[in-house]
């Protein structure tokens, strides 16, 4: 059973790793049909946000609601979760279709089969789909790994430095597959040091450092108001 | 999705690939054989020490070539960090466990039907009368083997020690079960009554059923956080 909400909220959050604090009470919120940058350098937090986003770890300290349901109560709401990450996440000896298949059944997907043929239409895996993963370029892996994050249309999609090796065609398309993404409603959480990619698709940019909000983030309620203008609009087709 | 359910695809997901790549198959057979092989070569003296020294063998070669399976099985989780997109999948973490389990077994299994014709041929050994208490043995050492293993080994996937974890901190704690594995077998091929033998079965029934309840319910704390 897939839950629903339209935002979800971080309160107050604390994670600490041994001796090490990775966040240090952090209040963030992200809402439907909007894309939220993270930004901060190199272990600032981002990537442990994440990952209490995406469920993989829980908060030491803090909660994580997903509209009502509280994210350490609730069972069910991994079905809701999609992440993209710089590493594809596939298994090399399997092919595009293996792939997605075994995403689709995971996920408990009734009809995956029309489910993949979509993706592989729209994010043109046709040529290659029946080839291991091994021997895709980086471009090619990442088409896949979008497509997998995407096969069960998550509601919250943490995109974790996606744009990290791709060439210049590869990350408009990541950017139209983001915006069409963004106009289905989706919550979007995406982690880059990309300047240029943050520019072009966030509503709202947090930045993180040391483990905390960086002023400039300032408090939840602030954040709603801080919001960059898109720069486009939803580019039909997605990453076509 | 049911626990079973889930793991079924994570088993299947296993087979496929390895159908694919017979790389784990191989591999540890090949490694089982040349251990099977050179211990023959040094240890064989006569049919009544081989009676001794053949149990030996077959759970080293076993234990051994299970440590290479599961450390490749692993690896294949690790590339491309594979592993994360199980984790996020909304399934019972502990199927993911369980699969991977079953994995192991169904490739020891093979390796291991192999390994015994290899050891009866080496040593000289007529096994005809007891094949199906030695599988029953193999499969109840196997298990505790495999369940552990693959706990120790999934705790490597998120680690920076990796094979270290499995090779280093497997042995000491199934060293009990590989004890009762190597005297059980060395009893039932010297000819002992099954009773003397359903001691050691017990013990070993007994840490396969500890290690997999222990692994089932620590997995998800090892591998998330």
């Amino acid at each position: 059973m897939v839950l629903a909400f339209d935002r979800v909220d971080g309160r107050g959050l604390v994670k600490v790793y041994g001796a090490t604090r990775a966040l240090s009470g952090v209040d963030v919120s992200f809402s439907a049909g909007q894309v939220t940058c993270i930004e901060g350098p190199n272990g600032s937090g981002k990537s442990t946000l994440l990952s209490l986003l995406g469920l993989l770890a829980r908060p030491t300290r803090g909660q994580i609601l997903f509209g009502t349901h509280d994210a350490a109560r609730t069972k069910g709401l991994r079905a809701s979760v999609g992440v993209l990450a710089h590493a594809s996440m596939v298994y090399p000896d399997l092919t595009a279709h293996e792939s997605l298949a075994l995403a689709a059944k995971l996920y408990g997907l009734r009809d995956a089969s029309a489910r993949i043929a979509e993706l592989v239409e729209r994010f043109g895996l046709g040529a290659w789909a029946g080839r291991p993963a091994r021997t895709y370029s980086r471009g090619q892996l990442q088409r896949l790994s979008l497509a997998r994050a995407l096969v069960h249309e998550p509601k919250l999609l943490l995109l974790d430095e996606p744009s990290t090796g791709l060439d210049a065609g590869s990350v408009e398309r990541l950017i139209g597959a983001v915006r069409t993404e963004r106009a289905r409603g989706a919550i979007i959480v995406l982690v880059t040091h990309d300047p240029a990619l943050a520019e072009k698709l966030a509503d709202q940019r947090i930045e993180l450092a040391q483990g905390r909000l960086a002023p400039a983030s300032g408090t939840p309620d602030r954040l709603a108001t801080a919001s960059v203008p898109r720069s486009g609009s939803a580019a039909p087709g997605g990453a076509s | 999705m049911t626990l079973l359910s889930a793991a079924w695809l994570v088993l299947r997901k296993d087979l496929q690939i390895e159908l694919r790549t017979g790389e784990v198959v191989v591999t540890t057979a090949l490694f089982a054989t040349l251990v099977a092989v050179l211990t023959s070569l040094s240890f064989y003296v006569d049919d009544q020490s081989a009676r001794l020294v053949a149990p030996g063998v077959l759970w080293i070669a076993v234990a051994f070539a299970g440590v290479l399976a599961m450390s490749r099985s692993w690896s294949r989780e690790r590339e491309n960090d594979a592993f994360r997109a199980l984790l996020l999948a909304p399934i019972p973490r502990a199927a993911i466990y369980i699969g991977k389990t079953l994995g192991t077994l169904t490739f020891l299994a093979i390796v291991e039907c192999a390994l015994v014709l290899e050891v009866a041929v080496l040593f000289n050994l007529d096994l005809r009368g007891i094949a199906g208490a030695l599988a029953g043995l193999l499969a109840l050492g196997t298990v505790g083997f495999a369940a552990t293993g693959n706990l120790f080994a999934a705790m490597g996937v998120r680690t920076g020690a990796r094979d270290l974890v499995l090779a280093v901190a497997l042995f000491p704690v199934i060293a009990p079960a590989l004890l009762c594995g190597v005297v059980a077998t060395r009893e039932l091929i010297g000819g002992a009554p099954m009773h003397e033998i359903w001691a050691w079965v017990r013990i070993l029934a007994a840490f396969d059923v500890a290690f997999v309840t222990a692994g089932m319910f620590l997995f998800e704390p090892l591998v998330c956080d």
